[in-house]
Formats: C-alpha cells, sequence, structure tokens
C-alpha cells in the first residue's frame, strides 16, 4: 500500500490532494470542502474540520481570528427514514 | 487465537463471557461491559471496512461515536457505530463496503493511483468510460445494504416540553443535571452513548438518564430540538423537544494526525480507548500501545495507557496492516495500536445549529458564550459548558457544568400562567 496521510478518512482525503488544490488557488474552507469532498462523508467532519483549519493557519492561507467552519446542517447524529416518518402526521382519513 | 495472542489484559473480576459472531461463522468471545469495537480489537480483528476512494482497509479510529469508519452490520441493520454498540449474546456482526471476504482485489486502486486521484479530471473522458467509472464509483462506495427485514415494532414519536433539555451526560452535563433536578425542575437528560460506557469512578448515570438517545437537529424556527433513541432489540424513538431552556454539554472530538499511514487499522484515539478500556475493565501491555501527541495532554493519556508518548515530529511512518510498528527518524517501536492524542476539538455543531457562534482557539471551533455560559438567546436561552467551550479535561469540565447550571436557574423564568400545551 503506498504510504499516504489522511486529513479526512471518510472521503479519503490526503495532506497531498488538500495541497494540489490549495495549489490551484483555493484556500478557504467551503471552497476546499467543495473540490475536496473533504468532510462530507459519515462523519460531517468531525474528525477532519480542525486538522483542515490547522493545516491553513499553519499555512498562513486563512485570518485565525475570523475563519468559521463550513455549516453542519442537521443531522448531526445517524437517524433513521423510519423514525423521521414516525414525526409525520397522521394521513388524513379519505 | 491464544489467549496471550489476546490484546487485552482482564486483571478485574471475570465478567461473563458472551459470544460474538463475525463476518459469517467466526466465533469470538467477548466479556459482559465490551463494546463491539474492542471485543473486536481484542482479537485482533481491526478491518472492519473499506475505505470509499482507495479501497484501504479501515477499522475503528474514535471509538466514541464520532468517526464514521467503525460502521458495521448489526444483527441484520446496516451502519451501526461498532463503537457505542454493547455486545449481547449471539449478536451478529458483518463488516461493510467490502466486496467479499478475504483479499480484495478492488485495493489495486490504492496501488494504482499512487499520486493521488482528482476525480473532478479522472476517467472523465471519453464518455463511455466515464460512465462506466461512475457506475463502478456508486458500487464501491455505498454504506452497506438495507436491512434484512422490516422492524418488529415501527418507530413511534414522542413530544416533550421540559423545563430544560440537558444534551450530554460527560462529566459537564452529568454536574448540571445533578443542580437542575435537584432545583426541583423538570428536565429531560439525553446522550448518546449506552449506560455503560457513561459510568464514572461515582458510579454509572442516574436513572433519569435516557441513554442512547442522539440530539441530530436544531430547527430554531420552530423552537424544536429533534432527537432518536435507538436502543437495540427496540423501537426507535424519534422525540421532538420544546423545551424552555437547554443547556449543551457536548463534549470534544478528537482528530486526526496527518502522518503516513495515518489510516491504518489499529490507529485509535486515544482518548477513546481509554474509555472503552476502563467500560471494560480491561487494560494493555506497555508494549502493545504507544501514543502519538504532544504536551501535558499526550503525555497524561500516554500515563493512563501505560506507554509513552512520541511527537508527531520524531514520526516517520506507521508500518503494518494491522498496525505492527512506528518507524520513527531515530529507530523502530513495535505496537499493535497506536493511539492519536491531539488537542481535542469542541463538538460545537449542536450549538451553532442553535444560532451560537464559534472561534477558532488552540486546535478547534470553541463555542463562544457570556460570562454566565449563554451562547444564544432566542427562541430559547441555550447554555454550553464544558469541553465544548474549548478543552478543558474531565475535572475542570465538571466544574463548569456545575457553574452553568446555577447560572441557568438564576435565570429560569417562573412557571407561565398559561397551560404548556399552549406553547408550540
Amino acid at each position: 500500500m503506498p504510504r499516504r496521510s489522511f486529513v479526512c478518512r471518510c472521503e479519503d482525503v490526503t495532506l497531498l490532494e488538500l495541497d494540489h488544490a490549495i495549489e490551484l488557488g483555493l484556500s478557504e474552507v467551503e471552497e476546499l470542502k467543495r473540490y475536496t469532498g473533504l468532510g462530507t462523508g459519515p462523519c460531517q467532519g468531525k474528525e477532519c474540520m480542525s486538522v483542515l483549519v490547522s493545516h491553513l493557519v499553519r499555512r498562513g492561507l486563512v485570518d485565525p481570528t475570523t475563519v468559521q467552519p463550513f455549516t453542519a446542517r442537521p443531522p448531526t447524529e445517524p437517524v433513521t427514514l423510519g423514525a423521521l416518518a414516525a414525526g409525520l402526521p397522521a394521513e388524513p382519513e379519505s | 487465537m491464544d489467549a496471550d495472542e489476546r490484546l487485552l489484559l482482564r486483571p478485574g473480576p471475570e465478567r461473563p463471557a458472551v459470544s460474538v459472531r463475525w463476518d459469517r461463522d467466526r466465533l469470538v468471545t467477548a466479556r459482559r461491559g465490551d463494546t463491539v469495537s474492542l471485543a473486536l480489537l481484542d482479537q485482533g480483528i481491526l478491518e472492519t471496512s473499506r475505505s470509499a476512494k482507495y479501497r484501504r482497509p479501515r477499522g475503528p479510529y474514535c471509538l466514541q461515536g464520532d468517526c464514521g469508519t467503525c460502521l458495521v452490520r448489526i444483527d441484520g441493520l446496516p451502519n451501526r457505530r461498532a463503537c457505542l454498540t454493547a455486545v449481547r449474546e449471539g449478536i451478529r456482526v458483518e463488516p461493510q463496503n467490502r466486496l467479499i471476504s478475504g483479499p480484495d482485489p478492488t485495493v489495486l486502486i490504492d496501488t494504482m493511483m499512487r499520486s493521488g486521484m482528482d476525480h473532478h479530471h479522472f476517467m472523465v473522458r471519453p464518455r463511455v468510460v466515464n460512465q462506466i467509472m461512475q457506475g463502478v464509483a456508486r458500487n464501491l462506495t455505498g454504506f452497506g445494504t438495507l436491512p434484512d427485514r422490516e422492524p418488529e415494532h415501527p418507530a413511534r414519536h414522542e413530544i416533550h416540553r421540559p423545563d430544560v433539555l440537558v444534551v450530554g451526560a460527560g462529566p459537564a452535563g452529568r454536574a448540571a443535571w445533578s443542580v437542575l433536578s435537584a432545583a426541583g425542575l423538570d428536565v429531560l437528560w439525553l446522550d448518546r452513548r449506552d449506560r455503560g460506557g457513561l459510568g464514572t469512578e461515582a458510579g454509572p448515570p442516574p436513572e433519569a438518564l435516557l441513554p442512547h438517545t442522539g440530539v441530530f437537529g436544531v430547527y430554531p424556527q420552530e423552537q424544536l430540538w429533534a432527537a432518536m433513541s435507538d436502543v437495540p432489540e427496540q423501537a426507535e424513538v424519534l422525540r421532538s423537544i420544546f423545551p424552555r431552556q437547554v443547556l449543551l454539554a457536548t463534549g470534544a472530538r478528537d482528530p486526526i494526525i496527518p502522518l503516513p499511514n495515518n489510516d491504518r487499522p489499529g490507529v485509535v484515539a486515544a482518548r477513546g480507548l481509554l474509555r472503552q478500556l476502563e467500560r471494560s475493565g480491561a487494560r494493555l501491555r506497555a508494549d502493545d500501545v504507544v501514543v502519538i501527541g504532544e504536551g501535558e495532554h499526550a503525555a497524561s493519556l500516554a500515563e493512563d495507557l501505560g506507554t509513552e508518548a512520541v511527537a508527531p515530529e520524531r514520526v516517520d511512518r506507521i508500518e503494518g496492516n494491522p498496525v505492527e510498528a512506528l518507524r520513527l527518524r531515530d529507530g523502530r517501536r513495535s505496537c499493535r495500536l497506536v493511539a492519536l492524542a491531539a488537542p481535542p476539538a469542541p463538538a460545537y455543531e449542536l450549538a451553532r445549529q442553535a444560532g451560537a457562534s464559534v472561534a477558532w482557539e488552540s486546535g478547534g471551533f470553541a463555542v463562544q458564550r457570556d460570562d454566565d455560559g449563554r451562547c444564544v438567546r432566542e427562541p430559547w436561552p441555550v447554555w454550553v459548558a464544558g469541553d465544548m467551550t474549548g478543552y478543558l479535561g474531565e475535572r475542570r469540565a465538571a466544574m463548569d457544568g456545575e457553574r452553568v447550571a446555577r447560572a441557568l436557574l438564576r435565570n429560569h423564568p417562573p412557571a407561565s400562567p398559561s397551560s404548556p400545551s399552549s406553547r408550540p
């Protein structure tokens, strides 16, 4: 197996691939998420967000006083479609 | 496998044996109280799935419900977190996202794409190649297949209108709950973990706690907090919660450290590993585990695990599949587990959905709050305590939970004259 240093294991984004995206001119959290897919797997950034931002801060690409994470929308924990369906109002009788 | 090859030492009183069936036909003997992840680790079963893109072997990492790489199929249900599921007699556990048991031909992708894969340019043209690639990729990266059968009991829906919703039963949440319940408030107290994962030196968590219940979303416009209770072998319960106030104590998460081969099965988070060992009354041989991390945080975790901490700069790479050793710049250290101890990053997601702001502080996004501990005022006051405001550690997190709960009490409005059902 080749040696790889992962930033995001859910979507298999390596440090090399992150730096490649940065070389292409991307530098913001949102842009890098969209280009590499980082943070879009099952963990939704719980493992990789701080790794990404630490890297960007260290490289001087973002201002640590203003940088923000990408939006963490529901569901932040697993939920089944069956459970969500249980919350629907009862169907009107036909 | 010989008892000697087992990873765990079990010095305490012997716990009852529990049989786990792994990957169709392998019987694994676990001990009551173990999670599925720990039972598999004990037997040297570290690989539970393949990664999405390079098809590399993966296993549990964070061991506390965050990372998503311990997802397995349990008793016919896909995408169960092995690290949060306690073993029970006869439980069936199967790997996911693997084409076949044994050698997997798709590992060739990893070898062929040695210098990385940019999916914006990879096999995009000619069109027919792209279509074939898309078809293959979609099949490779799926997460399990549908459940074996419909659930025996359909999911239920419950509506709650508590005085206070408390999320999290770690040190801060537990301290806060004690203050609020002693004051006689109607408190709904939730944690996604099971009771076994929430015990402390003071004993198991109080009965009032609703375990196995993860809050998955906040909807400020509807004034709603949504959770699901997912107790094994019971009907799921969707919970629509309309609280008067909220106290969040969701803790902090353990980020990965970007090092060569940091994805190998056997690389785990030191904090999660320690919690798993505690709940099972188990420990590791000092030779079997090494911590990677810097400073006091890593040193103290290494001490608790009975081993040493190595600074990330000293590490050249992790070797073996599963882990066999750390290749250091100045030598080699054999081990069976590598425990990462990066500074924990606050779990800010729910607070931010509720409208809180976050700021980058020493390696994570910390939830910002006023002096009393409040981060949101409308449509309900939301208070935050413990590690999610910046990593504090267990003792200080508990003190913070108590302090913030007292501030919440001072703020608590008298019972509204209208009946509770008039609220949304």
